[in-house]
């Protein structure tokens, strides 16, 4: 069986608390738990992406309610907490990458603000803006300067060369006049964040960050002075890290990139190790121990080691929307929590499936740890902003073994076989006794029947009834259709050139119909050259003039100029007019 | 039982002694209400006086979280109370079971103001009132909703409601607010369960 009892579901978690109104928009990214106060009770801290454009606030939740709250002045792209000096009391500082910036708060007030590093410019790029500035050159020669270096230079435009290149002709000007003073910059953004932990592997050791940037660079910032420590790069952009290790002795930085690669990088290399390609793009990206757990895009949750060999691979139910790791270190407890679209948390160890969590939304953001005084808590906020709060048993256990084992589902359908009745033992048996008259007596009928259709077929043929041309230069396909209610009725032709590259001109269409019942405006037009491929819809309007309910065939005849066999014949029984009864 | 200390247990010399059991969850204030409920404080038997308000401040401010167990006895007007106050930490919760034969009534102090984790209190409960050791047996059970001068405490029919007090029918309990660092609400509890020992020894 697939579904697990929701009864042993039950007996694993404790629902401590649901509010389907938090207003809590987030990713697991931008979610932490940390104790902000150091009096041994941890808060959540939550980056509140708001709609996205505004209503961006740092959330801070203690117990079941909201404890404070910051704006935040841009959307937030990742939030840790982590243990910037060693002064006591142990109190985190809450990093918040949003932009260039990662803006630090300690005690819940800003204390620092870090921007990345500028980019290199491009010297020429340089050039061409302080000749504009110098008044050397007018705005259409820069236009053109600049669209060469933006084809040639490896180095790319700034943004504000960009924006300039994308300006329409009257706009220039100002626009050149309002920037040309300033010195070009080329800025980056930080697409994801990590903590790396500097000498020691305590809980409350210090902390460096560790900052993807959209220009394929990894940094590792020194947690008290916020210098840059170590630069790497990646073949492409970051959009999700996991980091274990200590700076000073060894590390792995896993990076998930935008090219669908995993890319493995270690001390002392600035380039990526390992590399691991995946047939769909990583959704979401969780470490286990020695092992890396991937998400995928297309329905899978993928295992691999340190070196990028691949392990296991689990086809889930539905798309991956988050991921999460739960690790409770007094039991000596690890799984991969993954949120599925359909509105189940699955709980995987290894590529076994040990246990389904169903919530009432689609979760995105899951973080399991210590919440408030209880170790094994866990938190999910859901699409439509709540939040839920569950909380491990005590007394639970998990067992080891694959929670939906057994054949598929499908095995067990009952074919749906017909049964015999008396009937079809009655007609087996006359068979038996009177097989060869049986046999006899159909062929005769057999050939009779190959007769009459010949003849017919001939017969259609000879008078061109069908609706289908055969003729070589001319393939033709026509059929006719009916609408309205009466009197007047609107007859479609819809005629098509079946032939492969040839078009056919001068077709004409006659109508032969009983010219006391029925009247057409035009009996006989031309068709205009018919392209291969093409459906065209004629359109002829049939007035009905007998008003005793009467119905007649008119007959359609698509002729060739200077012949005066039909190509093409179709007959159309008419309806009764219903409109002259009801008048 | 000796008819002699039957006779002076009859005189109020000698009080009768009973074992009670103190639970809740960690950081519920179990240590600091038996702490309260001491010889040495003085508010079960007078008005609060300037010099015991002294004392009970130097007492509160060293009560650590409790490892393992602690065994502390002290008096009511007819009883001698062995309390084990034991500790509500997670991983010390399953040696509660270990001592459920020997006492005679349980106090469950619950934190009123921590409502995220009453549903944890409420699993406690249950696995208690469930174990083979207590089930068949009419303990007394007091409730202490502690914590009640905290601005998000839970009021007293709340903090029932969420532990589905009423569903305890064999047994006879009884839940008062409490706040043990100025031990308010003690005396009316332990008066409750001195009564209830009493009837239910005789």
């Amino acid at each position: 069986m697939t579904s697990v009892p929701s009864g042993s579901e039950s007996s694993k978690w404790l629902d401590a608390h649901y509010d389907p109104v938090a207003n809590l928009y987030t990713f697991s990214s931008c979610i932490a738990l940390a104790d902000l106060h150091g009096d041994g009770e941890n808060k959540l801290v939550v980056g509140d992406l708001g709609t996205g454009s505004c209503n961006m606030k740092l959330k801070v939740y203690r117990g079941t309610g909201l404890m404070s709250e910051n704006t935040l002045l841009d959307l937030p792209t990742g939030l840790v907490s982590f243990l910037m000096d060693q002064h006591e009391p142990r109190t985190p500082a809450i990093a918040v990458a949003s932009g260039p910036f990662i803006y630090v708060y300690k005690n819940l007030r800003p204390y620092f603000k870090f921007t990345l590093p500028p980019l290199e410019v491009n010297a020429l790029e340089q050039d061409v803006w302080n000749q504009a500035r110098e008044e050397m050159i007018d705005p259409l020669s820069l236009k053109e300067m600049l669209e060469g270096i933006r084809d040639k230079a490896d180095v790319p435009l700034s943004v504000r060369s960009l924006r300039f290149l994308m300006l329409d002709p009257q706009d220039t000007e100002a626009f050149v006049n309002l920037h040309k003073a300033q010195p070009i910059q080329r800025q980056t953004v930080i697409t994801c964040i990590g903590t790396l932990k500097k000498n020691m592997a305590d809980e409350d050791a210090v902390s460096c960050l560790v900052i993807g940037t959209e220009s394929k660079d990894v940094y590792i910032l020194d947690p008290e002075a916020f210098t840059i420590l170590s630069k790497m790069s990646v073949p492409s952009a970051p959009t999700q890290m996991d980091v274990t290790g200590q700076f000073d002795v060894e590390f792995r930085i896993t990076v998930a990139c935008r090219n669908g690669n995993i890319y493995i990088l270690r001390r002392d290399s600035p380039k990526p190790k390992y590399c691991i390609e995946l047939s769909s793009h990583p959704v979401g990206l969780v470490r286990m121990g020695k092992s890396v757990v991937v998400g995928c895009a297309q329905e899978t949750l993928q295992g691999f080691t340190q070196k990028g060999k691949k392990l296991w691979t689990a086809c889930l139910p539905a798309p991956v929307t988050t991921m999460g790791v739960m690790d409770l270190p007094t039991r000596g407890f690890q799984a991969v929590l993954v949120g599925l679209a359909n509105c189940e948390v699955h709980l995987y160890r290894d590529k076994n499936l040990i246990s389904t969590i169903k919530t009432p939304d689609v979760v995105t953001s899951i973080c399991f740890g210590r919440y408030g005084r209880e170790d094994g808590t866990l938190i999910m906020t859901t699409k439509g902003g709540g939040l839920i709060v569950k909380i491990l048993k005590r007394t639970a256990v998990f067992d080891d073994r694959d929670s939906a084992p057994g054949p598929p589902l499908a095995q067990s359908i009952r074919l749906n076989i017909p049964k015999k009745t008396k009937l079809y033992v009655d007609q087996t048996m006359r068979e038996r006794e009177n097989a060869v008259a049986m046999h006899r007596a159909f062929q005769m009928d057999l050939s009779r029947l190959r007769l009459a259709a010949a003849r017919a077929y001939v017969k259609a043929l000879e008078s061109s009834l069908t609706p289908m041309s055969s003729s070589l230069s001319e393939p033709l396909k026509m059929n006719a259709v009916v609408q309205g209610l009466g009197p007047s009725f609107k007859l479609t032709l819809n005629i098509q050139n079946t032939a492969a590259c040839r078009p056919v001109m001068n077709l004409a269409i006659s109508f032969l119909y009983d010219e006391s019942l029925y009247s057409m405006k035009t009996a006989f037009f031309k068709i205009p050259l018919l392209v291969p491929g093409l459906n065209y819809p004629i359109d002829t309007f049939v007035e009905c003039l007998s008003d005793k309910g009467i119905s007649d065939i008119i007959k359609v005849f698509v002729l060739r100029e200077g012949k005066s066999a039909p190509l093409l014949t179709a007959h159309i029984n008419m309806p009764v007019s219903e409109g002259l009864a009801l008048n | 039982m000796g008819l002699l200390d039957k006779l002076s247990g009859w005189l109020g010399l000698k009080k009768k002694e009973v074992n009670v059991l103190c639970l809740g969850l960690d950081n519920s204030g179990k240590t600091t209400i038996i702490n309260q409920l001491k010889p040495s404080n003085q508010s079960l038997f007078g008005p609060l006086s300037d010099d015991w308000k002294h004392v009970s401040q130097t007492q509160t401010q060293d009560i650590v979280p409790t490892i393992g167990f602690n065994i502390e006895k002290f008096k009511s007007s007819s009883l001698s109370f062995t309390v084990f106050d034991m500790s509500g930490q997670s991983r010390y919760r399953n040696l509660w079971e270990h001592y459920y034969k020997e006492s005679h009534a349980i106090i469950f102090v619950i934190d009123s103001g921590d409502k995220l984790r009453m549903v944890v209190a409420k699993e406690e409960l249950d696995t208690l009132l469930n174990h083979q050791d207590i089930r068949s047996r009419r303990l007394p059970v007091l409730f202490f909703a502690n914590k009640s001068d905290l601005r998000e405490a839970m009021s007293l029919v709340k903090v029932s409601q969420l532990l589905c007090l009423e569903n305890i029918k064999d047994k006879p309990w009884h839940i008062c607010a409490s706040n043990a660092v100025k031990g308010e609400g003690l005396l009316e509890g332990v008066d409750w369960l001195q009564d209830h020992i009493k009837t239910m020894k005789t």
